[in-house]
């Protein structure tokens, strides 16, 4: 359980980027923040992972307050997923995943068995184990993203948040993406917070959207609800429409079930 | 062949190498000492081996332990800045350690101080030099590498502008010669007791390292990755940053400012090891020991006075490094 209150957030003085925001998360379910570009997606998730101080408001998991949780256990409440990750290519893959075990292991010790036991594991589950000796630099975008986000779950945190993981990809390697992290977050019951500027994402995740604008979130509820041409409108403006009104067909990938 | 079989194979290879350096560079020399009377020297008490025994025991040991352990810890630090602060272009003297060690020095030659004295100005001057750059960094901004290296070339500038000023108000032809030959870099000033307390701040912060060799990949990820991996980011970075600066200052203040090794050798390990500190730092070591011991020997064998170790660093460096690149271009240069 996620219990966020008050949350403010400033650079400058009476110029709020994140504007008394509060709401809950339950765990085992997806979540995703849908908003334009410099609507404070990245700032709350931010703040969410501990990267940014909070001004005011708590933001509290599992009854524990961000600011007193210790370093090394917050790796247990939550791990984050960048929109890409530009330091990390001359890394093996193998190597690269193991990284996300530190927050367990003592400061003295390098993987060991156990370890690379389970980078193997969820490599196999993700379906990048013929990438696991390979220099992440070689790889595409979209395979590196799923390594990103394979190397979240490795950290078995009960929290996963995502800034707009899959905002460098094609409509190929976003679907991709998309449908693993559907199907392993709901094996494995994770919490998933997911931000992102395309509303079809929050249809396809079938997940609870909080629509933002202007450091505040305008409406929340299910998907289904929520991506309606009125809602939406809000934020994107009355020109947006259903593909069905369009004079030309709009393509799109289904989800597999 | 596995990478940590290659590593294995490559140290223990390495080691031998140093060995075999170390007791070379004690043998080898202006006055050269045959296998014979160096086994006599050191394993009998002899008094026919006492000029050999005095060369190698005063003399030599401890220019070669203080040029191997300078190798050492300006290797080991041009990594560890390299990897800490993301850019492969960094060396040793990111942070204004050298330029700050360098006026330390200079003012106590200026004051005429004794040898000791002025390597241990130079040392405590590299460390205030860098202290100032953390505080002047963090003005900036407290969590960026960029203001803390920005930080470091306003401080080095500053240092090298007082150098100027030292330089300039210096006699030219006795305190301006010292200045200018101490800044070249050389190991003609060794003693044991220099050896001793260098020995001792190298194995301590080696020790540290390689304690955290394999965290420190967490750190070169970068604030957010490390920090959402689960280390305390900040902590891990400034100690790092207070190892490679103990390193550089103890090395600048034995031997002078000696360049293109902290950059050079992490760069050749990494050829061999890949990108990860667990497997790059014992490589940097051994590495970093065999070439500076070579270097002395090249320094002080070949003409009757000594070449600047600078001069033998950088010309045998940047060849080694040109060569190193054009074989292994294609991983080296393919993602930029």
């Amino acid at each position: 359980m996620i219990k966020i209150k008050n949350l403010i957030f400033e650079y400058n003085a009476n110029q709020p980027i994140i504007d008394n925001i509060s709401f809950e998360l339950k765990p085992g379910k997806i979540y995703v923040l849908l908003g334009l570009n410099g609507c404070g997606k990245t700032t709350l998730i931010k703040l969410l992972v501990g990267l940014l101080n909070l001004k005011s408001g708590t933001i509290e998991y599992y009854g524990n307050p961000i600011e007193r949780i210790p370093y090394n256990e917050r790796a247990n409440f939550f791990s984050y997923v960048s929109q890409s990750s530009s330091n990390i290519y001359d890394y093996i893959v193998r190597d690269y995943l193991s990284f996300s075990l530190v927050g367990n292991m003592k400061f003295y010790n390098h993987p060991k068995e156990f370890e690379m036991k389970k980078v193997q594991e969820y490599a196999s589950k993700f379906g990048i184990e013929k990438f696991l000796n390979k220099k992440l630099g070689e790889l595409s975008g979209g395979e590196r993203q799923l390594i990103s986000i394979c190397g979240a779950f490795i950290q078995s945190s009960k929290v996963i948040l995502m800034d707009e993981p899959t905002s460098a990809l094609d409509l190929k390697n976003q679907n991709i993406v998309l449908s693993k992290l559907l199907q392993i977050a709901e094996e494995e019951k994770k919490t998933i917070i997911f931000s992102t500027h395309n509303p079809n994402h929050a249809l396809f995740l079938d997940a609870t959207v909080f629509l933002m604008k202007n450091g505040k979130i305008i409406d929340y509820g299910i998907s289904k609800k929520i991506i309606t041409k009125g809602k939406l409108s809000q934020i994107y403006g009355e020109e947006i429409c259903y593909s069905e009104e369009m004079s030309y067909k709009e393509i799109s990938f289904k989800r597999k079930k | 062949m596995s990478r940590t079989k290659k590593i294995v194979i490559f140290f223990g290879l390495s080691l031998f190498i140093l060995l075999t350096v170390f007791i070379t560079a004690l043998m080898v020399g202006r006055y050269s000492i045959s296998i014979k009377d160096f086994v006599g020297s050191i394993s009998t008490n002899d008094s026919i081996y006492d000029t050999q025994r005095s060369v190698i025991i005063n003399l030599r040991l401890p220019r070669t332990i203080i040029a191997g352990l300078t190798g050492i810890a300006l290797s080991v630090s041009g990594l560890l800045y390299q990897e800490t602060f993301q850019n492969k272009l960094v060396s040793p003297g990111l942070l204004g350690v050298s330029n700050g060690a360098s006026v330390g020095a200079a003012i106590a030659i200026l004051l005429g101080a004794t040898n000791s004295l002025i390597s241990f100005s130079a040392f405590v001057a590299g460390i205030i030099t860098v202290i100032l750059t953390v505080i002047i960094g963090r003005l900036f901004n407290k969590s960026s590498s960029i203001s803390l290296i920005l930080a470091g070339i306003v401080i080095g500038g500053f240092m090298s502008s007082i150098m100027s000023i030292i330089k300039y108000t210096a006699d030219p032809d006795t305190t301006l010669s010292s200045i200018t030959y101490w800044l070249m870099g050389s190991f003609a000033d060794s003693t044991l007791e220099k050896a001793f307390v260098i020995s001792i701040i190298v194995f301590i912060c080696i020790a540290i390292v390689l304690s955290i060799s394999w965290r420190i990949n967490i750190v070169a990820l970068g604030y957010e990755e490390a920090q959402t991996k689960g280390i305390n980011y900040r902590f891990y970075r400034y100690l790092i940053i207070s190892i490679a600066t103990l390193l550089t200052a103890a090395s600048v203040a034995c031997a002078g400012a000696i360049s293109w090794i902290g950059l050079i050798i992490p760069h050749i390990v990494r050829l061999i090891s890949g990108r990860n500190t667990s497997r790059s730092i014992p490589l940097c070591i051994t590495f970093g020991g065999v070439f500076m011991i070579v270097a002395d020997i090249l320094s002080r064998t070949f003409t009757g006075g000594e070449i600047p170790l600078s001069a033998i660093t950088g010309a045998f460096g940047s060849i080694i490094f040109v060569i190193l690149l054009v074989i292994k271009k294609r991983e080296v240069f393919s993602h930029d």
